[in-house]
């Protein structure tokens, strides 16, 4: 089998079947908490759950990201604030702006989009590599993330950091062969996706449930969240 | 055989809103910063994510198919009693349940409520530390864990009218207004107990005291029990019934406001039709109402004013802007604000019950400190609250420390201010 062969296979079956279980795990993770029963709250709003969710959102996608200090909490972790928000801008601007990554949504969608050049790309990659290992250093560090990271924490953060490195060594032709690279890309990111349903990578999806239920709380109470 | 309880606890009351919140989190550790028992102490321990592991435990182990993999391999230990234990000691007394840490969680964890389940599944399990169970059991006993019965409240009523020159009300049928002390004030703070019925008297509010509905403070809200929890607050939602009042007044406590504004409506039922207020937003609305006159500067000249916001009532309350419009009257010139204030204000560190519990005191003490540098930061000689647990514990903590700092009452300025007052 050549190095072409294993490819078609990563980009083709393998792909497609760690995209299913991308899909159904986070779907049933999903269902299973939904289905866990949400009592109703029976108190007397003074302000608005609607407002203070609304404001949350603006504040927390809006606000926080680029002004993190707005939190007070800037200070004490800065590591966690900056290389985590570097991680997660240079993370979704690769694989939704990357215009290879933009080329593999069309074959799946059936449409595209403009792209960002790649040598933007490129230094965003970069960044945010970087900024997983600060976030790696911080973890192993800062007595606190220390106290709570396990095998599992150490786990999600290689099974996101190798499809990073071999997407960057592959964009730069780095010490082997294009295919073989672009065969250990596939291999990497087909391996997250699978691993993702079963971890706290898949904290994107809750991500919604918690910010709204903060807003609500402070709403309700009329607060500012 | 306790950590069974705590366990089916945990399991219990984890629906889709406590499940949910659990799979959100990212273990970043932000939420440590935002902790004041943390940041006073240094100790990982306390960081509010660490409080919540056990119920995060119990949760995978007991609900999803990950964590019934992880222990059936031996992957990761059962939850065991000593583990329980040392969670007893983290939530009771290295956490008021403040819930600061949730403003600070990106991914917007309510925390504090959380915490709050936690202690639920320890107080099933019968892990309250022993002060803390002393003062529920004493409640549950006497009606009141400061050992207010009927007849030391009758006295003491009795006493402050006397002693104050003003009239009390009790059970007067009729009343639109049940206003409910806290046993703090009747035992220690009775000067609140005249300077609030001076208030409502010029006010004209037709208002009474219930001598069933006589204890507003709720330590079955402290250990986390909603049986004992709902137990008091029915109390009080009785005695209501009975004098067909419209409307409750809980004077200046802070977790007991938590208790019946915020959830006694989901713990047992509560009339659509009552309203349930605090006697901050009372003040404040006599003074818009043009009720009651303020001498306007009634406080200025005598050093700066700064007012502490108490997590139950400001934070998880909401008056955050009724205080600071009532000090804007009494001090306009003295008046100034902590930092972080408002929504974003540090605890005293005596709430949630960590003042009752003995071996906790080192632990307030520690945070404390913090308060005593946000009044010298802000140049503060006075600090004002409108909550007497908080004001427990700025007595104390002032004393520990040998600070110069004054403490004063809401509610006793604005009676002091008060123009025309009989």
């Amino acid at each position: 089998m050549t190095w072409t062969d294993t490819l078609e296979f990563l980009r083709g079956p393998l792909f497609r079947i760690a995209f299913l279980v991308f899909i159904a795990g986070l779907a049933y993770r999903l269902i299973r908490v939904v289905t866990l029963g949400w009592p109703k709250d029976k108190v007397l709003s003074a302000g608005s759950k609607a407002k203070g969710v609304a404001t949350t959102y603006v504040k927390a996608i809006g606000i926080f990201p680029f002004i993190p200090w707005v939190k007070k909490t800037f200070n004490g972790n800065a590591v966690t604030f900056l290389a985590g928000g570097m991680f997660h801008v240079g993370l979704i601007s690769v694989i939704l702006l990357g215009t290879a990554h933009m080329l593999a949504w069309k074959s799946l969608l059936g449409f595209g989009w403009p792209t960002l050049s790649l040598p933007i790309i490129d230094w965003l990659a970069a960044a945010t590599i970087a900024a997983m290992v600060a976030l790696l250093v911080n973890r192993l560090t800062h007595p606190v993330v220390r106290k709570l990271s396990g095998p599992a924490e150490f786990l999600n953060w290689t099974l996101v950091f190798l499809p990073m490195v071999t997407g960057y060594m592959m964009t730069h032709h780095m010490f082997f062969r294009y295919e073989t690279l672009f065969s250990l890309h596939m291999l990497t990111v087909d391996v997250m996706l699978i691993w993702i349903p079963f971890s706290r990578l898949s904290h994107f999806v809750f991500y919604f449930f918690s910010r709204t239920i903060h807003g609500a709380q402070f709403g309700k109470r009329a607060v500012t969240p | 055989m306790s950590t069974q309880i705590a366990l089916d606890t945990f399991v219990a009351e984890t629906g889709g809103w406590v499940a949910a919140q659990l799979e959100a989190c990212t273990r970043c550790g932000i939420c440590a910063e935002a902790c004041h028992f943390y940041q006073a102490t240094g100790n990982p321990d306390f960081a509010p994510v660490w409080k919540i592991e056990v119920l995060r435990k119990a949760y995978e182990q007991r609900m999803t198919p990950g964590g019934k993999l992880k222990t059936a391999f031996h992957i990761e230990k059962k939850i065991d009693d000593q583990e329980l234990l040392d969670w007893s000691k983290i939530v009771y007394e290295a956490c008021t349940v403040c819930n600061k840490c949730s403003m600070a969680c990106p991914m917007g964890i309510d925390l504090g409520p959380l915490i709050h389940n936690v202690r639920t599944g320890l107080a099933a399990a019968g892990l309250v530390p022993a002060d803390l169970a002393a003062a529920v059991q004493k409640q549950l006993d006497e009606g009141s864990p400061l050992g207010v019965t009927d007849d030391v409240f009758a006295d003491r009523i009795d006493w402050v009218q006397d002693d104050w020159d003003v009239d009390i009300p009790i059970d007067k049928e009729g009343s639109d207004t049940m206003v409910v002390f806290s046993s703090i004030e009747i035992m220690k703070f009775p000067e609140n107990l005249a300077d609030i019925a001076r208030i409502l008297n010029t006010a004209g509010e037709n208002w009474t005291l219930s001598s069933k509905g006589r204890e507003v403070v709720n330590f079955g809200f402290y250990e986390g029990s909603p049986e004992h929890t709902a137990l008091f607050l029915q109390k009080l939602v009785d005695a209501a019934t009975e004098l067909k009042v419209k409307k409750i007044v809980v004077t200046e406590c802070g977790h007991a406001y938590d208790a019946l504004r915020w959830t006694a409506a989901n713990l047992i039922d509560v009339p659509k039709e009552l309203e349930i207020t605090h006697i901050v937003a009372l003040m404040d609305k006599f003074v818009s109402e043009g009720k009651i006159k303020l001498k306007k500067g009634a406080f200025d000249g005598s050093g700066g004013i700064a007012f502490h916001d108490a997590c139950k009532i400001q934070r998880r309350g909401g008056h955050i802007e009724e205080p600071r419009r009532l000090l804007n009257i009494l001090a306009p010139e003295s008046f100034r604000e902590l930092t972080p204030n408002k929504e974003q204000a540090i605890c005293c560190g005596g709430g949630g019950g960590v003042i009752a519990i003995k071996e906790a005191d080192p632990y307030r003490f520690a945070v404390f400190g913090l308060k005593i540098d946000q009044a010298k930061v802000a140049g503060a000689d006075t600090v004002v609250m409108a909550c007497s647990n908080c004001r427990l514990q700025f007595l104390d903590g002032i004393q520990h420390y040998g600070s110069e700092l004054k403490i004063k009452g809401l509610s006793n300025m604005v009676a002091e201010a008060m123009e025309g007052a009989n």
